[in-house]
């Protein structure tokens, strides 16, 4: 499978942004110093279990559900 | 008057904290932000400040220098008092013991804001709000706080490690009278007008990549870069021999580029054939080689374009990398860079480390009240 880790890096930019751009710049600011770099990731990159996890902790702590 | 500020070279803590206080006489003060050398006896400064201010927000930190409007100095302490004009409301809260349990104390923190502006952090609005953080710059706790922090607010937490004059012995926090380290300060203020952020730092994005491949975070070490080790990587990337490759810590440390923005990650020393950093770096993070340019043209810019874009700047707290403030001392460029903010009230001081987003080096991160 493929495309996971993206799609749930981009529902917590939007989600933690509520579209806007200022909060959706920082919140992906927060997200690359964490070590995920939304931009690196694609709807074809692999669904890594390990990095999955961590988006999914990383969302919790953030209050966001996937 | 909003804010103003004043400084005192008194050596004496009842003195210096008596000339502050006859500075900042007949105003309606809601918050007083001192920032002092560690030359003082902490717990005995900290008691005369909650003292001479009543019914006042009090907070600060230890340093490794001073600013304020117009100057740097050392064994000094420089203060801003804020009135109503600037801020709304405000709740000072310490984190007690960062180093056994930082989330613990933070969340409790939490708590304690939400208690008093009857609103989570997680819905406050990054315009009306603003956090200021203080850590004991020996701690080690900056990234777990700023990441926690972060999680739960989308304000902005701006701020600094606390030093000590570089003897790096032990640094303090202050507030509600006390002297505290393994401590951070986290104030949060409702601001009763505009503000701004301002993060800058001198550098160059130079297209030398270096890929963190085997890292110890808990200790800030980069084992490898790029498969090699990390000296032997740095060096290489620097063009110069391994043996040499700590001169260049200063003018070519390494950042983390985010839109063409570095977060600063500087070289501390190199134990083995590590480098040991200021601040974290994780395994797999891809990072630039950097090369310093000139502070003071870079932060005059900064500041005057942040200037324009406000309209007008009633008073500047500035988190300023010690690193920055021992460049400069080695390039004759104090005065200068003291000078820009000579027409504009400021205080802030030479830190061990600058927050925002996360824990940064070599760089000023400035809150900016209109």
């Amino acid at each position: 499978m493929a495309g996971k880790i993206k799609k749930m890096l981009d529902t917590i930019i939007a989600s933690k942004s509520g579209g806007n751009p200022t909060l959706a710049a920082a919140t992906t600011t927060k997200l690359i110093l964490k070590g995920l770099n939304p931009n690196k990731f694609t709807g074809q990159s692999d669904d890594d279990p390990a990095v999955v996890d961590k988006v999914r902790n990383i969302a919790a702590e953030m209050g966001i559900k996937l | 008057m909003k804010i103003k500020v004043s400084y005192t070279t008194e050596k004496q803590t009842d003195a210096a904290v008596s000339a502050l206080k006859s500075d900042f006489s007949g105003m309606e003060t809601k918050a007083v932000l001192f920032f002092a050398s560690s030359a003082f006896p902490p717990d005995e400064l900290a008691s005369a400040m909650e003292k001479a201010f009543p019914g006042v927000s009090v907070f600060g930190c230890t340093t490794a220098g001073e600013i304020c409007s117009g100057f740097m100095s050392e064994n000094s302490i420089v203060a801003m008092a804020m009135t109503g004009g600037i801020i709304e409301d405000l709740r000072v809260e310490v984190l007690e013991d960062v180093k056994g349990n930082a989330k613990g104390a933070l969340n409790k923190a939490i708590d304690a804001f939400h208690a008093h502006f009857k609103i989570p952090l997680s819905e406050m609005d990054f315009n009306k709000y603003v956090g200021l953080i203080l850590i004991d710059g020996l701690s080690g706790t900056e990234e777990i706080l700023m990441d926690a922090v972060g999680n739960v607010t989308n304000i902005n937490i701006i701020g600094g490690s606390a030093g000590d004059d570089l003897k790096f012995a032990k640094t303090f926090v202050f507030a509600h009278g006390k002297a505290y380290s393994n401590a951070a300060i986290l104030a949060l203020v409702k601001a009763a007008g505009p503000f701004s952020i301002l993060k800058t730092q001198s550098f160059r994005i130079l297209d030398k990549t270096l890929v963190a491949t085997k890292v110890n975070e808990k200790y800030r070490e980069v084992i490898e870069f790029n498969g090699k080790s990390a000296v032997e990587a740095y060096a290489e990337a620097v063009g110069v021999p391994a043996e040499k490759a700590s001169d260049a810590f200063m003018r070519y440390p390494i950042g983390l580029v985010i839109d063409g923005d570095p977060y600063v990650r500087s070289p501390q020393r190199i134990e083995g054939n590590s480098i040991v950093f200021y601040c974290n770096i994780l395994e797999g993070m891809e990072l630039s080689l950097l090369e310093s340019t000139d502070i003071v043209a870079d932060t005059q810019k900064a500041v005057a374009d942040m200037k324009n874009g406000m309209g007008s700047v009633s008073g500047i707290i500035n988190f300023h990398c010690i690193l920055r403030t021992l460049e400069l001392k080695s390039k004759n460029q104090v005065g200068p860079y003291a000078a820009i903010f000579k027409d504009i009230p400021t205080v802030g001081f030479s830190t061990y480390g600058e927050e925002l987003f996360g824990h940064i080096n070599q760089t000023s991160t400035m809150l900016l009240f209109a």
